[in-house]
């Protein structure tokens, strides 16, 4: 299992479409990955937007990447990333 | 030719194709399965998931460049049909609780909704009414329905429906529709506040149109005269299709009336304002055509939900509608619920006559802490910007000094726990005769006053305005009414206070013409009025208004009425 946190910095959070691409991101993975804010004890599948919208993250939040499987380690990076990126908005 | 008799609520002339709607619905009972049959049924529920991927698959593909927000939400449903969360949620409930498919996909799409609908958000909001929408896919799919909505038409056609519901309308294709015909609604509900907005003609209250009319039969949709026509001779569609092109131009020419400042001709300025009913971004962006918002409907943040809205949802919600509004005035109406709206979110009480029971401010009475929880959002937001507080469905000096001491404990709340608030206008909307009658009395009370011209319209004649049976009962220039409405505009104006309409006779071009003359000078309507609101006032002098309705108050009937105002309109090219 791999764990990494990060700041949310993009406007709308996770909603809308960077919601969208985070999920899409993903699903490419093979590992079960799970997304949550740090602190909190909620955990979504971070392969379901509907799990992922649910949680309600926001600008400024920190939040919580595991995954576990194969390529964990490549997928934790990548959406560490993704989110660093800031969506491009 | 063969002609049928309705109720024009948006105006214009089209000839097309007969398109009947009839929504598919979907009938889901608990329904359990035996353990052999759990394989048919997930075999089933992954047949209707592809069927209704492939469908969005192609209405995606179908998308122009001038639809990308179509496109985005087609992509949104996808994204939902295929969510792993989801499809292990259908799966296990009818491997291990046993459920049908159909019951499977209806559990598991409720039981997701009721997850995201604890999550205060807009957009996420958005997204619950999308998965409704994809449930409905699926489970169509599941019942081997073909596809019917009026988002996917391919060819232009009239319409003809039942009755519309939002959803309906909310993803009508405008370049697809060319008119709406319904068996049920009046001028006042969604379907006509739309159709005026969306400028397709629009007939309602037409008696049997689902079986008057055959799918694919060529009808003529008359929507001044309130005429449908079929079996259509060669002459008569000739004379409609110039009718329809007449039209046309003069719409055009209206809209360039739609930026200017409203000034009558003899240099009265007229306050345009507007009535919204929710935040939509194309609700706000028609901001720079008003002075302001004559009316913000506050119910749409209590319906089609299942939790109530807190006080920190409102705050922003009417914190957006100031920004939009910047520097321009905001009249929020708090709760109007009850009488036609009801809500998902509490069990209001069945009542013999719910538009003389317990609604709008009766049920706030009846709820205090609803009502103070919306007081308090006013309140904060009113920091940022030019916030008035309206209290519908006023009755008596009772009402008004009740609401007020709401609005003083809601302060105080707000003041012992150091939260900010902003200085609001206080008033009333006057529906109700009884208050009207006493007007006088309720200037003295509070800082202005809105007239509800349907309602009061509704209330003094007793005629119940959604019952299309009696539509030549609801006669919107009766002299009783005008006689009430003169009385409040002379009233709060000879008390120094603002007074405004708000119902339909404010953006109604005769109506308009004789509440100026009347002494009005704030004006509230939908988008749709402005233009042609703003074309008479500024081709229009207050004396000419002052004369005409001087003139009016010695008639007897309203179509008396009707007839002379036309005519005077008519006269100045109007």
């Amino acid at each position: 299992m791999t764990t990494k946190t990060a700041k949310i910095i993009n406007k709308t959070g996770l909603h809308a479409r960077p919601a969208s691409d985070f999920v899409q991101a993903a699903g490419k993975f093979d590992a079960e990955i799970t997304i949550k804010r740090v602190g909190d004890d909620e955990e979504a599948n971070a392969k379901s937007i509907i799990f992922l919208l649910s949680l309600g993250l926001c600008q400024d939040e920190e939040v919580e990447i595991s995954a576990d499987g194969e390529d964990e380690a490549e997928a934790v990076d990548k959406l560490i990333e993704l989110i660093n990126s800031g969506f491009g908005e | 030719m063969k002609s049928y008799k309705g109720n024009p609520v948006s105006k214009g002339v089209e000839i097309g194709k007969v398109y009947k709607y009839v929504p598919y619905h979907a009938s889901v009972g608990e329904e359990l399965i035996e353990e052999a049959q759990v394989a048919d049924e997930l075999q089933k529920y992954g047949d209707a998931k592809e069927k209704a991927l492939h469908e969005l698959n192609r209405l995606k593909e179908s998308m122009g460049k001038s639809d990308q927000d179509k496109a985005a939400i087609l992509g949104a449903h996808i994204e939902i049909l295929k969510d792993p969360a989801m499809d292990q949620q259908i799966g296990k409930f009818i491997k291990k609780k046993m459920y049908n498919a159909k019951y499977a996909i209806d559990a598991s799409y409720k039981m997701f909704i009721g997850m995201l609908e604890k999550v205060q958000d807009d957009l996420i909001r958005e997204r619950i009414a999308d998965m409704k929408d994809v449930r409905n896919r699926t489970l169509r799919c599941l019942d081997g329905e073909p596809e019917k909505n009026l988002s996917t038409l391919s060819e232009p056609v009239i319409v003809i429906a039942k009755d519309l519901l939002p959803s309906d309308t909310a993803s009508l294709n405008r370049k697809m529709v060319l008119g709406i015909i319904t068996e049920v609604g009046g001028a006042t509900s969604h379907t006509a506040i739309i159709a005026r907005s969306y400028e397709i003609p629009a007939i309602l209250g037409v008696k049997n149109a689902m079986e008057l009319f055959v799918d694919g039969e060529e009808v003529i949709i008359d929507a001044i005269a309130g005429n449908v026509l079929t079996q259509i001779e060669e002459e008569i569609r000739q004379d409609y299709d110039k009718k329809s092109r007449i039209f046309k131009e003069q719409a055009l020419d209206t809209k360039k009336y739609l930026h200017v400042e409203p000034v009558t001709k003899d240099g009265e300025r007229i306050y345009v304002n507007l009535n919204i009913g929710s935040t939509s971004e194309e609700e706000l962006e028609h901001a720079v055509v008003s002075d302001g918002v004559g009316l913000f409907r506050s119910e749409f943040l209590y319906m089609g939900r299942d939790k109530l809205p807190d006080e920190e949802e409102q705050y922003k919600i009417y914190t957006k509608v100031l920004e939009a509004f910047a520097g321009k005035t905001v009249i929020l109406r708090t709760m109007d619920i009850g009488g036609d709206k009801k809500l998902d979110c509490m069990e209001l009480p069945v009542e013999e006559n719910p538009f003389l029971g317990k609604r709008a401010l009766r049920l706030s009475f009846a709820y205090p802490d609803i009502f103070l929880t919306q007081l308090k959002a006013a309140l904060r937001a009113a920091v940022n910007g030019d916030l008035w507080i309206m209290f519908p469905m006023v009755e008596s000096m009772d009402d008004i000094r009740r609401a007020k001491q709401y609005v003083e404990q809601a302060k105080k709340e707000l003041s012992d726990a150091c939260v900010p608030y902003g200085s609001v206008k206080i008033g009333i909307m006057v529906e109700i005769p009884s208050i009207a009658v006493i007007a006088e009395q309720a200037a003295k009370e509070v800082d202005f006053a809105s007239i509800g011209t349907n309602d009061l319209t509704q209330y003094t004649l007793a005629v119940d305005r959604m019952n299309p049976e009696l539509g030549d009962f609801y006669q919107k220039y009766h002299p009783a009414v005008l006689k009430l409405i003169r009385n409040v505009i002379e009233q709060f104006n000879k008390a120094g206070k603002h007074v405004g309409v708000c119902g339909e006779l404010g953006g109604d071009e005769l109506g308009s013409v004789i509440l100026m003359g009347f002494g009005l000078r704030q004006l509230s309507m939908g988008y749709a009025s402005v233009a042609q609101i703003k074309k008479i006032i500024t081709n229009i002098t207050i004396e000419d208004t002052k004369g005409i309705a001087d003139n009016v108050c010695a008639m007897s009937t309203s179509a008396e009425i009707e007839a002379y105002v036309t005519g005077e309109l008519k006269a100045k090219g109007l």
